[in-house]
């Protein structure tokens, strides 16, 4: 028996062997990974059901999309607003809980442009599934080797920066021309329309939109006003899996406080089902006359 | 009553005997009715996945109830109570005592059993089996919360109350002459769950009521906005439910022990490192709960920690497989349907555990998390290794139970099925989670490659639930019709088997 022994000691130490090789090198890439180099600039990352938003740096904020520069080390500081959700880039091997109360922190350095995908990896109830983002990696911006002038440090911030804030203004000049265009024609007579989005409407079961089934007739301006304290859209569809989605009006994401307008004269008469892109749950109808 | 040929019975007799056979044919049949009903659901969810958009559940709610429902009835009204039917059948003959310790205690483990599994398929949760907070404390409507709270709490008290009266029956009634170290390793392998249940579960017994108290609003253990942390909640949760894993484990280990050396006609090779593999992995099981949770944004040092307290359980598994092998190794093998399912419950536990080494070390645990390849990693050992040696126990035990054989021609092509579907299941799933495809995802992105393994899984688990009902047909009706069995050796092995006396009950 004292021979048989001997296999099982040598097939044990085999093992061993190999469970002492597979955890030191894990220890060691683990090691060198975790450490967040000094110049990584700092993105917050915050889930909420269920959509992500992201403050950069400088204080530009971004909903559902990020935008990246090539090459450059970022230290993301991920955290929750409501319950778990995970921030994960599979091409990038991003993956971290946000868990609320807490702030995690990796780092990441994105040597590949492209438009890469943001999911959500903990499971956190209805659109789970759907809790999507872009990532967006955009070549770095040299700077012109003429105009050495500036810091290199601060030039690449200084040359992205405008773009991120135009479009952020653009989004602006889109709501709030429209809001101030239609309180005139309301108070003209001219059949402006307001449907609100009620406090507590992103909770499922609560009331969402009110009214419900809104009826107007074409070429009237609807205000929606958002005066919930969460994101939310006004999209036409059932939900997001209608091909039709989006393509009669959509307002896109309006925050929390704000508001803005769908424009009812290039919409068909009929019947229209709409809901909320970031809370599918939340759905009505508008009948166009 | 067609389930006893000897002496037949009226059902009555049966549903309230407090002889272990009876409870233990209770916990059996109960066990196998909710694997089917789990298995309904799985294949309803991967029916669901068989194409990216809404197949046949109605809303993403549904499925999240569905997969929910799934993983608490597999765990708790399959894997646990069938390891307590084997053991309520097989211990007080193994050990040479006339019942269980208290067979009164006995029968209210069993009994505390359908209320409890009412609660939780009524309640229909939709929080995940792992219920994590905040979500299941601030989101998940009620009452199908409270009521998988509840159910919970029951089930972890009967397996706490079977698990004392193992202990009992095994430590204090064991027969005189017999010494604990030639106690069969079937009965080391209950003996080890059943103190590692006594130390897991109070754990998760806690955490359900503060997790109840949470959802009143009353107190805020889990809920940072009143000083709570959601992370202490899946500590005490792992904390139990990872030394479930070896709970559910241990048990298929042991039945390997009972079948492996029998088929080859052959001693078990080294009994001395079989008990020594139990004992290490029941004490070590408990140093790894944290793996769970690597990237809940825990320091480097715990990840160390946990990485190493999970490497270290793999040498008493590979102890174990060393020693089946060994056992097998030139023996003359009857491959009979209960070996079938041994040997591939065997292979699949070599491969999930290599699996499981993969998760553990920590920059893969980073592509794998909360993946795919962890549903498919954490089935194959649970579907691969604990339910097919089951399974294949289920055969092995039928001329017992019945008194009658079952037909072989179909309980082989139950296991060439069961082991190919499952194969074709869980190997792809690790795939797809290569692939960056989340768990519990309602729906997918439409993408060629994720589209085709989508379509290979949801195959093979189809033919696993063909060949499970296979496995019901041969069983009800062998049980009716089958011939009767040569109770001395059922097998024709030429080696002992059970006493079938021990069926007739003595009170």
């Amino acid at each position: 028996m004292a021979g048989h022994a001997m296999y099982e000691w040598v097939y044990i130490a085999a093992v061993v062997g190999i469970l002492i090789w597979v955890g030191a090198s894990s220890w060691d890439v683990e090691r060198i990974i975790e450490e967040v180099p000094a110049e990584a600039e700092t993105i917050k990352v915050i889930g909420q059901q269920w959509f992500w938003s992201f403050e950069h740096a400088d204080g530009t904020k971004e909903i559902n999309e990020l935008h990246v520069e090539q090459n450059k080390p970022y230290r993301f500081e991920i955290t929750s607003m409501d319950v778990n959700h995970n921030f994960n880039v599979p091409d990038a091997v991003i993956l971290m809980d946000a868990v609320p109360g807490r702030i995690n922190t990796l780092w990441n350095l994105f040597s590949e442009t492209g438009e890469f995908l943001i999911q959500c990896r903990e499971y956190c109830g209805f659109s789970h599934y759907n809790m999507k983002a872009k990532l967006f990696v955009e070549p770095a911006v040299t700077p012109v080797a003429a105009e050495p002038t500036s810091t290199p440090i601060t030039t690449p911030n200084a040359t992205v920066v405008p773009t991120q804030q135009e479009e952020q203004q653009q989004e602006e000049s889109a709501i709030q021309p429209s809001g101030n265009a239609t309180s005139p024609a309301a108070g003209g007579g001219g059949g402006g329309v307001t449907l609100t989005i009620l406090e507590g409407s992103s909770i499922q079961g609560s009331p969402d939109y009110d009214p419900d089934a809104l009826t107007v007739k074409k070429g009237d301006k609807i205000n929606v006003d958002n005066v919930d304290t969460m994101p939310h859209t006004v999209t036409n569809g059932e939900s997001g899996s209608d091909p039709n989605s989006g393509k009669l009006f959509d307002t896109s994401i309006i925050n929390g406080g704000a508001s803005a307008e769908i424009d009812t004269s290039t919409v068909d008469a009929g019947t229209h089902p709409y809901y909320c892109m970031v809370h599918p749950y939340m759905t009505g109808s508008l009948t166009v006359e | 009553m067609v389930l006893e040929i000897k002496k037949p019975r009226p059902l009555w007799e049966i549903i309230f005997s407090t002889h272990h056979t009876d409870i233990g044919l209770l916990y059996i049949i109960t066990s196998i009715s909710f694997l089917m009903m789990g298995g309904a659901l799985a294949l309803a969810i991967r029916a669901e996945l068989f194409l990216p958009g809404q197949q046949i559940i109605p809303d993403p709610n549904t499925f999240h109830r569905f997969f929910t429902v799934h993983g608490t009835t597999m765990l708790f009204l399959w894997a646990i109570p069938f390891a307590s039917g084997v053991g309520n059948y097989l211990i007080p003959i193994l050990v040479r005592y006339k019942d269980m310790a208290w067979p009164k205690l006995n029968a209210v483990a069993f009994w505390m059993i359908p209320p409890a599994a009412a609660m939780v398929w009524i309640g229909f949760a939709d929080m995940g089996w792992t219920a994590y907070p905040p979500y299941s404390t601030l989101r998940a409507p009620g009452p199908s919360a409270e009521l998988w709270i509840f159910g919970l709490k029951i089930l972890g008290l009967s397996s706490v109350l079977g698990a004392i009266n193992f202990i009992v029956t095994m430590l204090k009634c064991k027969h005189p002459d017999l010494p604990i170290m030639k106690m069969s390793l079937f009965a080391w392998s209950i003996l080890a769950i059943s103190f590692m249940i006594l130390v897991a579960i109070p754990t998760f017994a806690a955490a359900l009521i503060m997790m109840y108290t949470d959802r009143l609003g009353v107190t805020g253990f889990f809920n940072p906005a009143m000083g709570g942390d959601p992370i202490a909640y899946q500590h005490l949760f792992w904390f139990t439910f990872h030394p479930e894993v070896y709970i559910f484990l241990l048990p298929a280990v042991g039945m390997l022990y009972e079948m492996i050396p029998k088929f080859s006609r052959k001693p078990i090779f080294s009994y001395q490192s079989g008990v020594i593999a139990f004992l290490l992995l029941s004490t070590i099981g408990f140093a790894s709960w944290a793996h769970h949770m690597l990237a809940t944004g825990m320091s480097f040092t715990e990840k160390t920690v946990f990485m190493v307290g999970t490497l270290a359980a793999v040498p008493a598994s590979a102890m174990h497989v060393f020693n089946w092998i060994a056992t097998m190794w030139g023996g003359r093998i009857k491959f009979a349907t209960p070996m079938l399912f041994g040997i591939g419950g065997i292979m699949l536990f070599f491969a999930s555990g290599a699996g499981g080494v993969v998760n553990t070390a920590l920059p893969l645990d980073f592509i794998t998390h909360d993946s795919y390849w962890v549903v498919g990693h954490f089935h194959l050992i649970l579907m691969g290794t604990v339910s097919l040696t089951f399974t294949g126990f289920i055969y092995y035990l039928f001329p017992l139970i019945t008194g009658r054989m079952y037909n072989e021609k179909l309980g082989k092509i139950h296991f060439v099925a069961a082991f190919i579907g499952v194969i074709v299941v869980f190997m792809t799933q690790h795939v797809l989670g290569l692939m960056g495809m989340p768990r519990r995802y309602f729906d997918y992105i439409p993408l060629p490659e994720w589209i085709a393994m989508n379509q290979i899984a949801t195959t093979g688990a189809w033919l696993v639930g063909l060949s499970y009902l296979l496995m019901l047909y041969n069983l009800l009706k062998s049980s009716a019709k089958g011939v009767a069995a040569k109770m001395n050796d059922p097998f024709s092995i030429g080696e002992q088997y059970y006493d079938y006396r021990r069926r007739q009950p003595h009170h």
